[in-house]
């Protein structure tokens, strides 16, 4: 039986602030075992929080990333376990009062995804098992580091909207400056809540909870898994058990983590060490005047002001910094589909192949610009523009001057053209007796010949002219 | 000799600050051997402390604590020096850093003697759940101290030292104040930084002062309150000058002794309290009845909130990082476990259990969420009080100090005493205890003021009033 999967996410996400989420400790990634430890995050006893300013900001711009209501009033709460990378043995979590509740994005296809809520929270250190000498150690470095948690409604019914979102959100908080999103890292984790119901049904099936999922294609994959396994069970007149299950990438499968027996009460309570976080209506509206353009909005613009197809637009504004490239050569020269092209061909191709990003190129947006006004107003041709970037990308320079040093500037006047055309027939004589006999796909053929015998200044309009002149 | 007046004498060269720590440091090896007050006593770095403010003074550039010196109780961080909070399970941590109470007066170049005895984590009324032994109350030995600053009471009655700092979560500075004859003064939430203060229940605590009179309690408080960017709880507000009012015409205060208090308490205190608000009659205040009907509920809301925040607040000692560690347990799950049983004692594991208990997801809002409202009711009826009243008068405890060992077995009796002073840190407002009679057995009974928020300077004009004019005994060592 086919079977309708329902999917809700879990996504923390580790913002980019200096410090620790509460206290004064750098907030980096790596480094060696604790040192960025401090007498506050490693729960030393009397100590207290410290609530970092900047982390409810970031949280803030987080939520009107995502059509989040961001709220006058938020506050803390502790959640209470043991677990020895805990140091206080509570989480400080935002659970009666998170800072956004109510956003929400489109994804591919038109379809809303609600935002339940974004809460601020303090990441906690690590365990490192040491087999061989059969130990535990506690690295602290990341205790304190802070996060958010957005959490979704369980509104996907695929895992291409999954994708797509996930998608989404890591291009908007890179954008708004709030997180890296380097899910291979960590700094943006996705918990996938997904159970499965017959098609038609409106009744959710048992849902279990998949943690470790550090790329989108893990993302997908995982999903894919779990809706057969859980197809299976079903099928088989089974039961699905809820549970944590981790991925495995190597394996390709999910394994049970813990089962919901064993679940903690986690006994949340308001954190009394941290006094409500209040936002005044000019508060709030000051960071949303910090907000940039986010990549839906810019897209939007591309295809409405730019006429960009929406599939360019889109690509154009997956990375940040290649979009803000884009925006400044477009600022420099109209030519916006001609400049799009080259980013979209040339550029991006030079980049993959060098594995190198668009902010260490040695030409400017503006040079840029000049190229694809060069190819767009005549002056030289598309496949010499494209030379002329990967020359700029080798090594910098004006393009005009690359142009002219190169031979690319295209001839303008015909004469001498009928010269090199009548000695391009007259080698090709047979082709052009057979395209005359109305064999059209020929013209190509003695066109490229042509053209190469121009060299490479040759004007692929005035060599077309002159040639369905002379083959009438 | 009050503090004001101790200063006058050290900057006067009257007195010498090395003399005075070493007179202070000879009485406590002369008696402390029976009073146990301290768990502590830091004779080296004492005498250091006071060859430093001795300097200080000699140059001319003394401050109010310079070369005073003072006990700290074993809760409160001291940089280098042990804080035990009087548990085997802290039996031999050496804090990093000092409490933001300690380090203002160190920069005083104050002089600290030691730190004292207390109820294990602070949770009790006698002091007897200190893993070190309790403390004994210097009116008589065989009587109980109060709690759970009992040693730091004790310190201040004994002359062990000149003030001491306490913690008051539910009446811990004010009760044993009464218990051993000494004033306590417990100051609005979020005057004193409670930054290395180490948790009993953030919502409660307050670190506070026992001394030997209000206007002591006062000299100290300026000294140590105020914002502490460490601390997010503490108030912009508080900004010293607690003894300004001190000596002031009091008549025309308005008194209110609210009726619920006196009902459960002891005829000798009852009768004591009552003598007080007619002397105050007797200077030209308005004495009158008033009511705060939910203290039938405050003791058990009390409990449920200190006990909830205990309860998380206790769970970093684990054994892992800091602390007594098990030598048992072949996972991290049996070695915090046994590290926690065999670390804790009794009324602490009591109070764990009792504060899960009350968060547990089935219980939450019939005992936790309960227990916020009786907090904002009482709040509520205390600002209602204030509208027609500038102080309220009330018992300490409800009887004076019992003899050791008799109420230890009866928890619920033990808690049920606390219904005196639980209110206050309910309200979060400021009250002072002092001494307002003596029972038949000898033993001091205790009164509080209760004061608006923020509004420490008029209850401690007000209780220095009545000190002037009533004597206190001193205890026979
Ligand atoms: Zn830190």
């Amino acid at each position: 039986m086919r079977y309708q999967p329902v999917i809700g996410l879990e996504i923390h996400c580790e913002l980019l602030t200096n410090s620790k989420v509460f206290c004064t400790c750098q907030n980096e990634f790596g480094g060696s075992e604790n040192t960025r430890v401090c007498p506050r995050c490693s729960g030393m006893p009397g100590t207290l929080p410290l609530l970092n300013q900047g982390a409810v900001r970031l949280a803030a711009k987080a939520g009107f990333a995502t059509n989040c209501t961001v709220n006058g009033y938020s506050s803390f709460d502790r959640k209470n376990y043991f677990y020895p990378d805990l140091p206080k043995a509570y989480q400080i979590t935002q659970f009666e009062h998170p800072i956004c509740t109510d956003g929400h994005i489109d994804v591919a296809g038109g379809k809303r995804i609600r935002i339940n809520r974004i809460h601020i929270e303090e990441d906690a250190g690590k365990l490192v098992h040491d087999d061989y000498e059969g130990v535990s150690l506690a690295d602290y470095n990341r205790c304190g580091v802070p996060l958010i948690e957005i959490v979704t409604e369980p509104d996907f019914r695929s895992a291409e909207e999954v994708q797509d979102f996930v998608t989404q959100i890591a291009q908007r908080l890179k954008y708004a400056g709030v997180c890296d999103a380097r899910m291979e890292q960590g700094s943006l984790r996705v918990d996938v809540n997904i159970s499965i119901m017959p098609f038609g049904s409106e009744e959710f099936g048992t849902r279990a909870e998949i943690k470790n999922l550090n790329s989108v294609k893990s993302i997908g994959r995982a999903i894919e898994y779990e809706i057969q396994r859980q197809s299976e069970i079903l099928d088989g007149g089974g039961k699905v058990v809820q549970e944590t299950r981790r991925y495995n990438e190597n394996r390709d499968d999910t394994k049970p983590l813990r089962s919901k027996e064993e679940a903690h009460d986690y006994r949340y309570f308001p954190e009394p060490d941290i006094p409500p976080v209040l936002l005044s209506e000019e508060d709030i509206e000051a960071i949303r005047k910090e907000m940039p353009e986010l990549p839906h909005e810019r897209s939007k613009r591309y295809t409405e002001e730019y006429g960009l197809p929406a599939d360019d637009a889109s690509l154009l504004t997956a990375q940040k910094e290649f979009s803000d490239f884009y925006d400044e050569a477009a600022a420099s020269e109209p030519e916006y589909r001609m400049i799009s092209n080259l980013m979209l061909g040339e550029v991006s191709h030079l980049l993959n192949e060098t594995g190198s990003d668009i902010t260490e190129v040695k030409f400017s947006p503006a040079e840029l610009a000049k190229t694809a006004k060069l190819a767009a107003d005549g002056t030289v041709s598309k496949g010499a523009a494209k030379e002329i970037v990967s020359i700029m990308f080798k090594d910098g320079g004006d393009p005009r001057r690359i142009a002219q040093e190169h031979g690319f500037i295209m001839d303008t006047d015909a004469s001498g053209l009928d010269e090199v055309i009548d000695k391009v027939l007259a080698e090709n004589a047979d082709a052009a007796e057979k395209y005359k006999n109305g064999n059209a796909k020929l013209f190509g053929f003695i066109m490229g010949q042509a053209i190469k015998a121009c060299g490479k200044s040759a004007n692929p309009a005035l060599i077309k002219e002159a040639l369905n002149k002379k083959l009438q | 000799m009050d503090l004001c007046e101790l200063r006058k004498k050290l900057d006067g060269g009257d007195i010498g600050a090395v003399e005075l720590t070493k007179e202070y440091l000879d009485r406590i090896k002369r008696f402390d051997g029976e009073i146990n007050s301290y768990i502590t006593v830091c004779e080296a770095e004492a005498i250091a402390q006071a060859e430093a403010a001795q300097q200080v003074i000699d140059k001319g550039g003394s401050k109010p604590m310079t070369g005073i010196p003072l006990s700290v109780k074993d809760n409160i961080c001291t940089n280098g020096v042990r804080t035990t909070c009087a548990s085997r399970m802290l039996e031999d941590h050496i804090p990093i850093y000092d409490a933001s109470a300690v380090s203002r007066l160190k920069n005083e170049n104050f002089v600290m003697l030691g730190k004292t005895n207390m109820d294990e984590f602070a949770m009790g009324g006698s002091s007897q759940t200190s893993y070190f032994g309790g403390p004994k109350n210097p009116y008589n030995t065989g009587y109980v101290t109060g709690g759970s600053s009992g040693g730091a009471a004790a310190s201040v009655a004994a002359g062990l030292c000149a003030a001491a700092l306490g913690s008051d979560t539910g009446g811990s500075v004010r009760q044993p104040s009464a218990f051993c004859g000494v004033t306590g003064l417990k100051p609005t939430y979020g005057t004193v930084s409670r930054w290395g203060l180490i948790a009993f229940a953030s919502s409660l605590d307050q670190i506070g002062v026992c001394a030997l009179s209000a206007a002591d309690a006062g000299y100290v408080l300026n000294s140590i309150c105020g914002r502490d960017c460490n601390d997010a709880t503490t108030s912009p507000i508080p900004s010293g000058g607690y003894t300004s009012a001190v000596g002031s015409d009091i008549s025309g205060i308005r008194i209110g002794v609210p009726k619920e208090f006196l009902d459960g308490s002891t005829d000798e205190v009852k009768a004591a309290v009552l003598e007080a608000a007619e002397y105050y009659r007797s200077l030209g205040c308005t004495v009158k009845e008033c009511s705060l009907p939910s203290l039938e509920y405050a003791v058990s809301a009390y409990y449920l909130i200190s006990s909830a925040e205990a309860a998380s607040n206790l769970s970093r000692f684990d054994g892992i990082k800091y602390g007594h560690r098990s030598g048992l347990g072949e996972d991290y799950n049996e070695l915090i476990k046994s590290s926690r049983s065999e670390g804790f004692g009794r009324e602490v594991k009591r109070r764990i259990m009792l504060g899960n208990y009350a968060l547990c997801s089935g219980y939450y809002d019939a005992y936790y969420n309960n227990a916020r409202r009786i907090r904002t009711q009482i709040r509520k009826e205390y600002a209602d009080i204030f509208s027609e009243c500038d102080v309220i008068l009330t018992p300490t405890a409800p009887s004076p100090a019992y003899r050791i060992g008799v109420q230890e077995n009866d928890p619920v009796k033990m808690y049920q005493a606390d219904i005196c002073t639980v209110t206050v840190n309910i309200a979060g407002l400021p009250a002072i205890s002092t001494t307002c009679g003596y029972s038949a057995e000898g033993m001091p009974i205790g009164m509080s003021l209760i004061g608006r928020a923020f509004d420490e300077k008029t209850i401690i004009a007000v209780c220095d009033r009545f000190e002037r004019d009533h004597e206190r005994r001193e205890c026979v060592l």
